[in-house]
């Protein structure tokens, strides 16, 4: 069977920075794909371009079938973007949210009803649908942010740090969230700093340090061939101990995208 | 996507920044006081009544009860007479508080005091000029301090006066000769305005079509500018451009939302205008609808090259300001352009709110037609094509570098 994700040479440079660097990486049907780095390292700029959100400099990707340069309507269909910021409004309610993208998605009446009804069921909101999304916890923001990503039911889901910053339940709940989602076959990019989440949760990851990739394999692979107890090690083994001065890289994406 | 998806992805998206601007309580409160707070200060600074007539009792001018003084240093009983007539006709038009003085030398000092604005002096000499077929002379000082209303006072006290006097030689010429007509001789030419419009016209005829274009134009421009930079900040634009839709849809159902807001802002101005201020629409609704509606879209580009250039909303918002301001004064709004040098108005003219004014104006006060207002639809549509071509490019290309 085809890869879900092929990366070709996929290269972002911001005036001349180079964000990423001539990656090239495989993601199977049905796989947990994790996508490892530290900050600055280039993951997220991977992940919008391969949403088709930023254009690559150089190189391309085909996800799902599609090429992201030539076909990014064909892409934006098939996949599923969970960012690092919430994409929710937080005037409008939970239903509210759910309703105005699955409408983009060209869902509309009792198909798209039904489906934010087992959508809310799924990650137990079913209750607070109709409060403005302001006023929840973080945990429940966070739920209801993944399931908006869900609202077509893509094939590819991507999930940029879903687990950040939440309290032990929600990160339970969100990681067996992803382990249904494999089940059901779908094919997920996950990216965390948690190397225990990557390694319980990916069949493959790939760490990438100064836009390039300098690890791909299963976890377990990995820790054999670096001979480390655990994934965290590897990760460290590979990326070095000593803290990123990835503020530069930083300030520069900053200065370009203007946060 | 077929065009029908992205037609209806549009209208959702408008739908949504609707609903969204309607949760924003206080937001949507300020949006509905903007326009009242705004005519309703016009209403107040500018006279409502456009065309002078003493007779009855309307006055162009947009002052009232301006204090002036009296001295009567003369004598005689046509002296007495005359200040009363003038203190009776100040007092009808309510324009002059009249006091009297007992000399000059005392009413100067309060003028200097800023008690007065003005002092008429009817001086000695005055009944027997006049007794003797001489022409008499009355002189009137006024408070330098303040130019402007000093020469709309001077202007109001000489008219009065030249009432009085035409209708002592009207008398005078009745008393010669019974036979000829009195006012033929007195003047024998007067000026008569004739309004294009039957009845009379008044500055919020000039003021609320500036203002509804004004309001359509700039507040569809911050609007559109703040709500794609909101999302922009927040993350939520990735959201939407992750979607299988055209960057028209995203911008089409943007931009739609925000005339709406516009449009509404738009008629509370037209509402307040014709409620209180006897504002009457004499044009074509539809001419008007057309008019606003391309006045919206010729600025739709320029919202959309600022706001995806700024980094920031707040950005985004200082650059509109920034268009916003001089717009108001430079294109015909507030006052007439002709009251500017000549490069300003140039400059006026090259922009498009000057044609979206020009037009409502023209449809409302002059009841032009289609062929009337040919030149500012072509303006309109000529901006509208030129920037949106440039606009919708540079926007998912800014939005997704």
């Amino acid at each position: 069977m085809d890869p879900m994700i092929i990366a070709e040479n996929l290269t972002k440079k911001f005036n001349g920075f180079t964000a990423v660097d001539h990656i090239s990486f495989k993601v199977e049907k049905g796989e947990i794909f994790g996508f490892l780095g530290p900050n600055g390292a280039g993951k997220s700029t991977t992940i919008r371009m391969l949403c088709t959100l930023t254009k690559p400099t150089e190189g391309t990707a085909i996800v799902g079938g599609y090429d992201i340069i030539k076909q990014p309507e064909q892409v934006r269909k098939v996949i599923g973007l969970v960012a690092e910021k919430l994409i929710l409004y937080p005037q409008l309610t939970a239903v509210e949210n759910l309703k105005f993208f699955g409408k983009l998605y060209g869902l509309r009446g009792k198909q798209l009803e039904e489906r934010i009804k087992e959508l809310l069921d799924m990650v137990l909101l079913t209750r607070f649908k109709d409060f403005p999304v302001g006023g929840y916890s973080s945990g429940m923001r966070q739920r209801l942010n993944i399931v908006r990503g869900l609202i077509h039911d893509p094939e590819i889901i991507f999930l940029d740090e879903p687990t950040a910053m939440l309290d032990p339940q929600s990160v339970q709940f969100i990681r067996d969230l992803i382990k249904n989602l494999k089940k059901n076959g779908k094919t997920i990019v996950l990216t965390t700093h948690i190397m225990e989440e990557a390694e319980l949760l990916s069949d493959k990851v790939g760490i990438i340090d100064h836009g390039k990739i300098i690890a791909l394999d299963s976890p377990e692979n990995l820790k054999r061939k670096y001979n480390c107890a655990s994934l965290h090690e590897v990760f460290l083994e590979l990326t070095g101990r000593t803290l990123r001065d990835s503020a530069s890289n930083n300030m520069r994406i900053g200065v370009i995208r203007g946060f | 996507m077929s065009f029908s998806n992205n037609f209806k992805a549009s209208l959702d998206i408008a739908l949504k920044d609707l609903l969204y601007f309607w949760r924003m309580k206080m937001l949507f409160i300020t949006f509905l006081m903007l326009p009242v707070i705004l005519m309703f200060l016009f209403g107040f600074m500018f006279p409502t009544v456009g065309t002078s007539n003493v007779y009855s009792g309307k006055i162009a001018s947009p002052y009232y009860n301006i204090p002036v003084g009296i001295v009567i240093e003369d004598g005689g009983e046509i002296a007495y007479n005359v200040a009363n007539q003038f203190k009776q006709l100040a007092s009808s038009t309510r324009l002059l508080k009249v006091k009297d003085f007992s000399s000059f030398e005392v009413a100067k000092e309060k003028i200097v005091a800023g008690e007065l604005k003005g002092v008429i002096v009817i001086p000695n000499g005055f009944t027997e000029a006049l007794k003797s077929n001489r022409q008499a002379v009355i002189h009137v000082t006024m408070d330098d301090t303040s130019s402007q209303l000093s020469s709309v006072v001077f202007s109001q006290i000489s008219m009065l006066f030249k009432m009085i006097s035409s209708s002592i030689s009207v008398s005078m010429i009745k008393n010669i000769d019974a036979s000829i007509d009195p006012s033929f001789i007195a003047e024998p030419i007067v000026v008569e305005r004739k309004n294009l419009i039957a009845g009379t016209t008044s500055t919020f005829e000039f003021l609320a079509p500036g203002f509804m274009a004004l309001n359509i134009v700039m507040g569809t421009l911050s609007g559109l500018a703040a709500a794609i930079a909101r999302e922009k900040e927040q993350g939520t634009m990735d959201g939407i451009l992750v979607a299988p839709i055209s960057s028209y849809a995203i911008i089409t159902g943007k931009v739609l939302a925000q005339t709406i807001r516009g449009m509404i802002q738009a008629f509370i101005v037209l509402g307040i205008s014709i409620a209180f201020f006897g504002v009457r629409i004499y044009g074509s609704f539809f001419l008007m609808l057309l008019i606003m509606f391309l006045g919206v879209s010729s600025f739709i580009g320029i919202g959309i090259i600022a706001t995806t250039l700024a980094p920031e909303q707040e950005t985004a918002m200082t650059l509109i300001m920034l268009f916003q301001i001089p717009s108001m004064f430079i294109c015909n709004i507030l006052f007439p352009i002709e009251q500017l040098p000549k490069w300003l108005q140039i400059i006026g003219k090259m922009m498009p709110l000057y044609y979206a004014a020009d037009g409502l104006r023209k449809i409302i006060v002059l009841n032009a037609s289609f062929n009337q207002i040919i030149w500012d639809i072509t303006v309109l549509l000529l901006y509208s094509i030129i920037t949106l071509s440039v606009a919708i490019p540079l926007f998912r290309k800014a939005l997704t570098r």
